[in-house]
């Protein structure tokens, strides 16, 4: 049986005075299938609209926000197991 | 905090190149920007090529602009080294273009235009080949404020009209619609030779032909260069945006300004009357 890690998707925004961002869409559901760097979540900061990355391949097992909630920078708002 | 699902226009990327040494340039001087104050979508990828537009006299203004995010207060006394701290962070940044602004300080005399004609002295003096760009306040009027700021030669004169003259009472309730185009006329007849520039958003409850009065208006002043954005919501206490702009409108936008004769016009969701200064400058002359 191999090896299984959880990989923690953590809120990063543009620049570092920006403390919190929005939710705007999850590209996914839990338990689908995503690759690193795919667009994984779109977030809205500053009148702008971002895309997050996944940050590793794997399962989206977890996500801790749903849209419209406003989250703070370095919050774990879902998590990948790999 | 925006909490709907934006535009698809409206989507950037996040930046790949840190915007960590602008940063650290800007503190170390102790200076600020109006890039952060105001919340601008650009600001990433600004800072990311060392790019930024300074905020001098403060970082609290004395007025409350419905659209802006500046913090309003009883700002400090103007530091008389400010001017020579920009002129450092721009030599650090590597600026060839360098744009000021600040906020309004109606609670002196002059308004701080002294500080905004030193800053231009002491760019000339440390960037000798650097263009400059200032973006100023209204000065409440003060025409002899206005003239010390012109005097000192920036290479671009900017000061934004913001929206349309019906939306003044509800998005600029202490300017005057009248005599921010006259700022402009001023300027001009000052010195026919600099170039003058003015912005303004779309997105507040503007109609087209509102839109195109404003322009003319502009060119009745010989303003050069027009830019146009959208209002994009700094803050939730800001006010609302009242519609999103699709970007072909922008389109229509620069078409209609170029036609009328502005040597440039610069119009997009995400511009600003800084974004791309440098750039919408030079355009400007070919």
């Amino acid at each position: 049986m191999p090896e299984r890690y959880m990989k923690e998707v953590i809120l990063k925004t543009p620049t570092k005075d920006v403390v919190e961002a929005s939710i705007a869409h999850w590209h996914f559901e839990e338990g689908d299938k995503v690759e690193k760097g795919q667009d994984l979540v779109e977030i809205n900061c500053d009148g702008a609209m971002y895309n997050l990355p996944a940050p590793a391949t794997g399962t989206l097992i977890e996500v801790y926000f749903e849209s419209g909630e406003v989250v703070e920078v370095g919050d774990v708002i879902a998590a990948i197991e790999e | 905090m925006m909490r709907q699902r934006l535009p698809v226009w409206l989507k950037r990327s996040l930046p790949e190149v840190s915007t960590l040494n602008t940063q650290s340039i800007l503190d170390e001087h102790r200076l600020s920007t109006i890039c952060e104050s105001a919340k601008c979508p650009n600001r990433s990828e600004c800072y990311s090529h060392n790019t930024a537009t300074f905020l001098l006299l403060g970082d609290v203004c004395t007025r409350s602009c419905s659209f802006c995010s500046v913090p309003p207060g009883k700002p400090k006394l103007p530091e008389e080294d400010e001017p020579v701290r920009v002129a450092m962070a721009a030599k650090a940044l590597g600026l060839k273009h360098v744009v000021v602004t600040s906020v309004n300080r109606d609670d002196l005399e002059n308004g701080g235009a002294h500080i905004f004609a030193g800053t231009i002295r002491e760019i000339r003096k440390l960037i000798p080949g650097a263009t400059v760009e200032v973006l100023t306040p209204d000065f409440c009027g003060n025409w002899d404020a206005v003239l010390e700021v012109a005097h000192a030669g920036p290479d671009v004169f900017n000061h934004n009209m913001e929206t349309v003259r019906r939306l003044y009472s509800k998005v600029r309730p202490r300017a005057i619609y009248d005599r921010s185009l006259e700022l402009l006329a001023r300027v001009k007849q000052a010195d026919p030779a600099m170039i003058t520039k003015s912005g303004f958003m779309v997105g507040v409850g503007e109609t087209d032909e509102e839109v195109t009065e404003l322009l003319a208006d502009l060119r009745k002043v010989n303003c050069d260069i027009v830019t146009v954005g959208q209002y994009l919501q700094p803050l939730d206490r800001k006010m609302d945006i009242v519609d999103f702009v699709a970007p072909g409108r922008f389109v229509e936008i620069e078409l209609e300004s170029k036609s009328m004769g502005f040597r440039e016009a610069y119009c997009g969701p995400f511009v600003r009357s800084s974004y791309h200064a440098g750039e919408v400058y030079e355009r400007s002359h070919s």
